[in-house]
């Protein structure tokens, strides 16, 4: 009974002295945030600016730690980012940085974001894709960094493309750009088509590599192509493209179409270039050509039994591994008006509720430098996002594959730049849009129909 | 004499449990006070707060001051309801003000990041394992040495535990706390914590249940009820309290970031709003008819030569729960039936049959994430195994028979007419294993007796099956039908997971579900009040398809509970 009670006493002193412990542990995980006293409460980030001379005061003398997340696709990736995240740590004075791996097979990186978001836990710094800055700028969830960036000696908008910089300095009050500041693009990417080149070889078809260079790699080459490499086997495909926006969207501009009238303000997807585009499209479909649409084409690009498959610089990793065959990448061909891409992009950005707004303006432009960028883009991965022909140059050199001129083709002739709705709700909008094209594309229902409709439903994305 | 003895001696302490007793009516005094005070206070400059938060504030503090008040009364009056108004304001005021505390002191997040120093002191722990089995090893000899061994053990458990405790950072965690008292805040907690667990200690003791004169079964209920108040106050905080705030939530048009607008039935009127035109031809535009600034063509029909036109608010609701009905008409046949077969094959007493068992129940209980990853792959239209299997199957029938059979090539995941059907066959695959364990159950609580009184009388195996099984397993089959229902209508991660590309919708929609399409408004596109709202069309429809099931099982007079 006396020993019952001396193990009941111990037990409960050591959880106790065990609870407190914890506290120790918790205290060790996040100094800065006790150090530090800035409060930025503000939803659109105008207090936090305000605030600055505090922060930027506290945070010269003192330690501030910086969680900061993006988007690696695969473990090499997360490395990468990892080292870069100490080297960083190691190089910027006053700021420690906590990198996490953002994202997962299972759970969406966005989703997760939104929602540490909503519970205010969500880092410092984060990447988001390109789609989504209007988003969350408008409803204040990201800081307006236009006050420092100008105050920052050696900074400049230009250093970056065109396309993503007109989006991230769009200020939705005046309608005007280059008057704010939402973020800095991580990296740019362009879409290719990646070769199967045994296959090619195998069906005598044209290079579309040569057939480029020379000036005649368009829709017309692209389904003879297409259909010499269908014919070689019934379960070896011409074609093979991803179920989202980017792949059809590319047809879609390549014919003279949009996604968005002129201004982005309302639909364009029922104009005759859109459906043009569509149409044709559906006819790689119809003709047998392709992998069915919506089925993942990666795997049996991978196995080797696609001959074309068009998909980002991300692709390019999982070629590397998987790929047990030639191959290489061709520019995407020209279409009714002439060359056409994507100019994808993502952008690194402060959460409006930072306690340190300086501190994460000076990360983001650590994270966007060429270096940097070259460290990240020697992957395979990623294209830098500065306009810098060193940069470019050493992302030639950045092999398999050997072409990798196409990507940077797709950059220079006439990209549509992946960009947000500022007038209205882009995931609104996708999901009104992907089901609609996916019913064309499958055969559920006709272009025709599809034209007759499909502005009628996504325009009610731009009065949200 | 022996009377008079035991009241000379309980009269001190029957003095000190008196002036106790005071105590507690002068803080509930105080309590009744500052509760009607503090409600009037957050009324007037809660202004700016959310009008839910306010109204909560408000109404839990008159309540305090209200309840505050009866104890006050009652407990001068000795009436035990006093006692128990009492235990019960102290005691939520005690776990308050220590949640509280432990929160402000950064207690739960620190346990949370205590993996990360757990492992400093793991060499400790096994070091006191160590002090336990040298201690255990002493029962082998004689009382002496046994003391000895003990000994032995126990210092070196208590010193393990003392360096266990340094090396996790006992010392940095009570700077931690020590540092953490820089503000009123956590003092006013702690001096709460202590006068509301001291006021609690007062009115429990068995002294004042005497003073109050409680009878046994008001003892035993009351310690009935603190046993049940972990689970109860769990029950409330996290599941109940969100609930409620849902449905208010479903009020708003609440996006989780900013201060949600008070917007009434909006959200439903929206979700259920439809229009319904006559076309003068089957192919008529909807556009011509319905105001498509408002209203999407959601389906067309024709009766008796007259087509019409359906549009919808949100087209999109009513895909998903069309989808969803559709899913649960396939999914719960489909997981019910075989299982009840399946059952009654895994009822024998045939050797190895309890393996055969565990590998049924085994899709049950693996991850639904690496089950419809794998599926994912099955179902690949390309390089799946399962069209794989279907053209060795084609192929052989053309070769072998005079059949000329056509390979489908089935598109399981890309086609809209296919895809809903994937997303069925992996469920059904998956729930079967656990109906087969409940089916199996009720299999064996029915009397074999009935078996073999039917074998005498002649009855074949169907016979028994369907005049003895199937009746007996009534009940069973009502609650595997109900949880199949349920667990069908709330169908998520296998679509989720299972179709690919960015958009779980599938084609055409075909596999948005109402969990699915709920899930999308409130964490992918920041409506959360319109996400509460379909929540709750969602609950009422479950909760409709439930009681519709108990009638029927109910007329059937084969109720669950008789």
């Amino acid at each position: 009974m006396k020993h019952s009670k001396f193990w009941l006493l111990f037990v409960l002193l050591f959880g106790l002295m065990l609870t407190l412990a914890a506290c120790g542990s918790s205290d060790e995980e996040e100094p800065a945030t006790d150090e530090t006293t800035t409060e930025t409460d503000s939803a659109d980030g105008s207090e936090a600016m305000d605030e600055e001379p505090a922060a930027a005061e506290s945070e010269a003398t003192e330690e501030v730690t910086l969680r900061w997340r993006t988007r690696p696709d695969n473990q090499a990736e997360i490395d990468v980012y990892s080292s870069i995240s100490d080297d960083l740590s190691a190089s910027l004075e006053g700021i420690t940085l906590e990198y996490e791996a953002g994202g997962s097979e299972t759970s969406s990186y966005q989703d997760v974001l939104k929602t540490e978001l909503a519970a205010g836990t969500a880092p410092d710094v984060f990447w988001i894709p390109g789609t989504d800055v209007a988003d969350f700028a408008t409803r204040g969830l990201i800081l307006d960094m236009r006050e420092m960036a100008d105050a920052t000696a050696g900074y400049a908008d230009g250093d970056f493309y065109e396309g993503p910089m007109f989006h991230l300095t769009f200020n939705p009050e005046t309608g005007n750009t280059g008057e704010t500041l939402w973020g800095l693009p991580r990296d740019v990417s362009a879409f290719a088509l990646y070769l199967n080149l045994d296959l090619l070889a195998e069906s005598g078809a044209d290079d579309p590599r040569e057939l480029a260079a020379n000036g005649e790699w368009d829709w017309d080459a692209f389904m003879e192509v297409a259909a010499a490499i269908d014919a070689l086997g019934d379960d070896i495909s011409g074609y093979g493209q991803s179920g989202w926006w980017g792949p059809y969207g590319y047809w879609i501009n390549a014919a003279g179409g949009n996604f968005f009238n002129e201004d982005r303000t309302a639909c364009g997807l029922d104009t005759p270039e859109a459906l043009a585009g569509l149409e044709f499209q559906k006819s790689i479909y119809d003709a047998g050509l392709a992998i069915p649409y919506g089925e993942d084409p990666e795997p049996p690009f991978l196995a080797g039994q696609v001959g074309m498959f068009q998909n980002g610089r991300w692709a390019t990793p999982g070629a590397r591994a998987s790929a047990d065959f030639n191959w290489d990448v061709v520019k995407l061909p020209d279409g009714p008006t002439g060359p056409s891409n994507w100019l994808f992009w993502g952008a690194y950005v402060v959460n409006a509720d930072t306690e340190h707004p300086e501190a994460a303006w000076e990360l983001v432009q650590a994270l966007t430098t060429a270096e940097t960028q070259g460290k990240i883009a020697e992957l395979g991965a990623n294209i830098p996002s500065r306009v810098s022909q060193e940069a470019l140059d050493a992302f030639l050199t950045f092999t398999p594959p050997a072409n990798n001129q196409a990507f940077l083709d797709g950059l220079g002739e006439n990209p549509v730049a992946e960009g947000p709705l500022w007038a209205g709700n882009w995931p609104e909008y996708s999901a009104i849009m992907d089901p609609a094209v996916s019913a064309v594309l499958n055969g559920d229902t006709s272009v025709d129909d599809f034209g007759a409709t499909i502005c009628d439903e996504a325009n009610k994305a731009f009065t949200q | 004499m022996s009377t008079m003895a035991v009241e000379s001696q309980s009269s001190p302490p029957r003095v000190n449990n008196e002036r106790l007793l005071s105590l507690a009516v002068l803080w509930h005094i105080v309590l009744a006070l500052g509760g009607l005070v503090g409600a009037v206070f957050a009324w007037i400059s809660g202004e700016s707060l959310p009008i839910v938060v306010r109204i909560s504030l408000t109404t839990g503090l008159v309540l305090l001051g209200i309840l505050s008040a009866t104890a006050v009364v009652m407990i001068r009056r000795r009436d035990h309801r006093g006692r128990v108004i009492s235990l019960f304001i102290n005691y939520l005021g005690f776990v308050f003000c220590v949640v509280a505390l432990m929160q402000l002191l950064g207690i739960f997040t620190g346990l949370d990041a205590f993996g990360d120093t757990f492992g400093r002191g793991v060499v400790f722990l096994a070091t006191a394992f160590i002090g336990y089995l040298i201690g255990a090893f002493g029962d082998r000899y004689n009382y002496a040495a046994q003391q000895r061994y003990k000994r032995i053990g126990r210092i070196i458990i208590i010193l393990s535990a003392i360096g266990f405790l340094i090396a996790v950072g006992i010392f940095q965690g009570m700077w931690a706390v020590l540092s953490s008292y820089d503000s009123p805040m956590p003092f006013a907690l702690s001096l709460g914590a202590i006068i509301f667990g001291c006021i609690l200690w007062v009115m429990w003791r068995q002294a004042s249940a005497e003073i109050f004169k409680a009878t046994n079964a008001q003892k035993e209920a009351l310690e009935g009820y603190l046993f049940l108040s972990p689970n109860l106050l769990g029950f409330i905080v996290f599941f109940a309290g969100p609930l409620l705030l849902s449905l208010y939530v479903s009020f708003t048009n609440s996006d989780a970031f900013n201060t949600p607008e008070f917007v009434g039935l909006d959200n439903y009127a929206t979700i259920l709003d439809l229009d319904f035109a006559a076309l003068s031809s089957p192919n008529q535009l909807a556009s011509e008819v319905l105001d498509t600034t408002v209203y999407d063509e959601l389906t067309r029909f024709t009766i008796l030569g007259q087509s019409y036109v359906v549009g919808a608010q949100d087209k999109l609701f009513w895909t998903a729960l069309g989808n969803t009905l559709l899913f649960v008409l396939m999914a719960v046949p489909l997981s019910v039936i075989p299982a009840l077969l399946l059952a009654n094959l895994l009822n024998t007493k045939l050797r190895g049959m309890k393996v055969f068992r565990a590998v049924y129940f085994l899709p049950s209980v693996a991850a639904v994430v690496g089950i419809a990853l794998v599926w994912q792959w099955l179902f690949n239209s390309t390089i799946g195994y399962i069209n794989y299997g279907i053209t060795l199957l084609t192929d052989f029938l053309t070769t072998n028979t005079p059949l000329t059979v056509d390979d489908p090539q089935i598109q399981w995941l890309s086609q809209s007419d296919t895809a809903l059907l994937a997303v069925v066959l992996m469920s059904s695959w998956q729930w079967i294993g656990f109906n087969t364990v409940l089916f199996l159950a009720g299999l064996q609580s029915i009397p074999k007796v009935l078996y073999e009184a039917a074998t005498v009388d002649g009855a074949g195996a169907w016979a028994q099956f369907r005049k003895i099984t199937l009746p007996l397993l009534a009940p069973t089959t009502f609650f595997v039908m109900i949880t199949a229902v349920i667990q069908a209508m709330q169908v998520f991660e296998q679509v989720f997971i299972l179709i690919p590309g960015q958009n779980p919708a599938g084609p055409n929609n075909s596999t948005l579900t109402m969990v699915l399409y709920l899930y999308q408004k409130g964490f992918q596109r920041f409506e959360q009040g319109y996400a509460s709202a379909i929540a709750w069309v969602l609950f009422f429809l479950i909760f409709g398809a439930t009681l519709v099931q108990f009638r029927r099982q109910r007329s059937a007079g084969t109720a669950y509970d008789a």
